[in-house]
């Protein structure tokens, strides 16, 4: 990790022609918090995440990503230091396991060879399929998959929306450990849930209603 | 820059690694280009046409079945990405410039299959006769740019609109008609040895292709980081 | 809209109304063209023009939403790229008349039709892309840079493909031959028409404008 960076939104809103999804959303998350965005189905939470993580343009208000001294930190700058996982979010299919990994390390420019991304397959416990296609995977290991993708980079912001879906109760047991490991070091998390173990993980709360 | 590149060449390799493990875009591809070809030869065939309309009829013929088959496959690169959600995660990784070129260079590898395959066959199949075989390579491949040119920055913005299919030909049809009314002038003039408008028409695809080039690399990243 | 809006309007109306008498009274018919069809160009030059300039200045306004990322600027985009594809359709049709009297067929590819058939293809498409996408901000992107690309095309359209090909036009403005050129009274109705056309579009513009702007205000209310 290289930076310590913070996340505020103020007066969020977002509106799909006649739907209007959310009309003034505000929080803020700092590096070692983890803020717990919660609603109802539909209320919003995967577009707020999406927002935060500037792939969707808000209708009105403001995402502001800031660096250790308080800079706001450019639009396109921001995936740098982000990590996300999310259910609308996946890997490509037709390639295996470790192609994945190897393909997002190139295109970030990282240099990580094999030993290291198979390192990081490992920790996610997905060595033994490390050449098989994400085809042939199941939800659960699907999901094992994008989290060791949202770590590749050492992120400093973690962006996760229900990250421990679809995971056996081990893995759910080794994710909220790993996560909240994250956060001590500094990191910063924004998790949009609905489950009521993964609300736990973080003090500060927004609920969006419906 | 070499960064930028290796960059560019992992775009351009995951693409075309899916590509031929799974062979939805070459097969769509090859499929459009062969039963055009097929029709076209089996109704007017080597003979059908009189001798001094040659040329130029067989230039519009050719030059159908490529933007046809062009129209069938090339929008595939972007809308595959976002049909199976992958494209979030590019965009959260990849720096826009590095997936443009990518996908250019991508896109332009299908062409080069295409053509490669689908003008030898032309050629036989309906008796076209080329004077100038260099020059007309220099064309295909001028031409063959231009379209994947002008193909890739209107994938991209067909990709995330929701009628995708009919779109594509749509928005792309426009833009891409001044560009084959050059190359068919130019195919006609290699097949009969006119070196003159050979080399006007090879001016005027390249200079569309650069203005082209210029405007999608700057416009690109705003339609991908959108 | 104040009281010089209004007084402008019905200068306009009144500008009109001349005009067209000019065009079908004043004027002489014009040497060299069968019966009264020289009288056409009064309307089919002026919306043709009309018809560039709207989507010249959608394209302009496209580029100020790149640079600006306000609403008002796509709504003005859209208004004069649907006023411009009218005017389109307008000089479509007056020159397929004007084709049908002369040449004697509606439509036969003569590379001016070839361009405004193409012209009209680009702001078709741009209303396809339009209604194809929900999201109002990725909407407004993707409609601006199909517009600046479409633009980027005419040049070619325009300047290079006529002379690559025979055309029928006739080029009564800038024609180099003083014979071929339209005498004083024409070149005076032509003036005055295009102005009043001008005129016409500025004034729908403004209304059309004005009505996304009440349109945009009502969507934000609900916000």
């Amino acid at each position: 990790m290289s930076d310590r960076i913070s996340i505020s939104f103020t007066g969020i809103a977002k509106r799909y022609d006649a739907r209007v999804v959310f009309r003034s959303v505000s929080g803020e998350a700092g590096p070692g918090e983890a803020l717990v965005i919660t609603g109802p189905n539909g209320a919003g939470k995967s577009t707020l995440l999406a927002i935060l993580c500037g792939l969707v343009r808000p209708t009105r208000g403001e995402v502001r990503h800031l660096g250790a001294g308080g800079e706001a930190i450019e639009r396109d700058g921001w995936r740098r230091h982000l990590g996300v996982v999310a259910p609308s979010m996946a890997l490509y299919d037709e390639l295996t396991a470790i192609e994945n990994l190897r393909f997002f390390a190139r295109v970030r420019g990282l240099d990580r060879d094999d030993g290291a991304l198979g390192g990081l397959l490992e920790s996610v416990g997905l060595e033994p399929a490390r050449r098989t296609p994400v085809r042939g995977f199941s939800t659960g290991m699907a999901q094992r998959l994008k989290i060791a993708q949202a770590l590749l980079h050492d992120p400093a912001v973690l962006l996760l929306d229900e990250p421990s879906s679809n995971l056996d109760p081990a893995g759910q047991d080794w994710l909220e450990g790993r996560v909240r490991g994250l956060v001590e070091e500094g990191r910063t998390v924004v998790l949009a849930t609905n489950d009521r173990r993964e609300m736990e993980w973080g003090r500060r709360h927004v609920a969006l209603a419906g | 820059m070499s960064r930028w590149l290796a960059e560019v060449v992992a775009v351009a390799a995951k693409d075309l690694r899916a590509e031929l493990r799974t062979r939805v875009a070459l097969n769509a591809l090859a499929l459009f280009a062969l039963t055009t070809l097929a029709a076209v030869s089996y109704t007017i065939g080597p003979f059908r046409l009189a001798e001094e309309d040659r040329p130029f009829l067989l230039a519009v013929l050719l030059w159908i079945v490529i933007l046809f088959a062009a129209l069938a496959g090339l929008d595939r690169s972007f809308v595959k990405e976002e049909e199976s959600r992958t494209a979030p995660l590019l965009r959260l990784a990849a720096a826009p410039s590095v997936v443009w070129a990518g996908k250019l260079v991508y896109n332009l590898c299908l062409i080069v299959v295409l053509t490669a395959m689908l003008t030898p066959l032309f050629c036989v199949l309906m008796g076209f006769e080329v004077a100038l075989p260099w020059r007309f390579a220099v064309l295909l491949a001028a031409g063959g740019l231009g379209l994947a040119v002008i193909t890739t920055i209107i994938a991209a913005i067909i990709a995330q609109a929701m009628t995708r299919g009919a779109l594509f030909s749509v928005l792309s049809l426009p833009l891409l008609l001044p560009l084959v009314i050059f190359l068919i002038q130019g195919t006609t003039a290699v097949s009969t040895g006119d070196l003159e408008t050979y080399r006007n028409s090879l001016r005027a695809v390249l200079s569309m292709t650069g203005v082209m080039t210029i405007a999608s690399a700057w416009l690109f990243p705003l339609v991908w980081r959108d | 809209m104040g009281r010089v809006g209004a007084t402008l309007k019905w200068l306009l109306l009144i500008w009109m109304l001349v005009v067209i008498w000019a065009a079908f009274l004043w004027v002489p018919s014009a040497q060299g063209f069968k019966g009264e069809s020289s009288r056409i160009v009064f309307f089919h030059v002026p919306t043709a023009w009309v018809a560039t300039l709207a989507f010249l200045v959608s394209c302009i306004a496209s580029v100020m939403y790149l640079r600006r990322r306000s609403p008002v600027d796509d709504h003005r985009a859209a208004v004069s790229a649907g006023l411009g594809l009218l005017f389109a359709i307008l000089a479509t049709v007056t020159g397929a008349i004007f084709a049908r009297i002369m040449w004697g067929a509606y439509w036969n590819w003569d590379p001016r039709q070839t361009s405004i058939t193409i012209l009209l293809l680009i702001y078709a498409a741009y209303f396809a892309l339009r209604g194809a996408v929900p999201d109002p901000e990725k909407r407004a992107t993707l409609a601006a840079v199909y517009s600046i690309l479409a633009f980027v095309t005419v040049p070619f359209l325009v300047f290079v493909v006529p002379r690559i090909y025979f055309s029928l036009h006739p080029d009564v403005v800038t024609n180099p031959d003083p014979d071929n050129r339209l005498d004083s009274a024409h070149a005076l109705v032509l003036l005055a028409s295009t102005m009043g056309f001008t005129g016409l579009y500025a004034w729908l513009y403004s209304v059309g404008s004005r009505i996304e702007a009440i349109r945009h205000r009502r969507r934000q209310e609900v916000l």
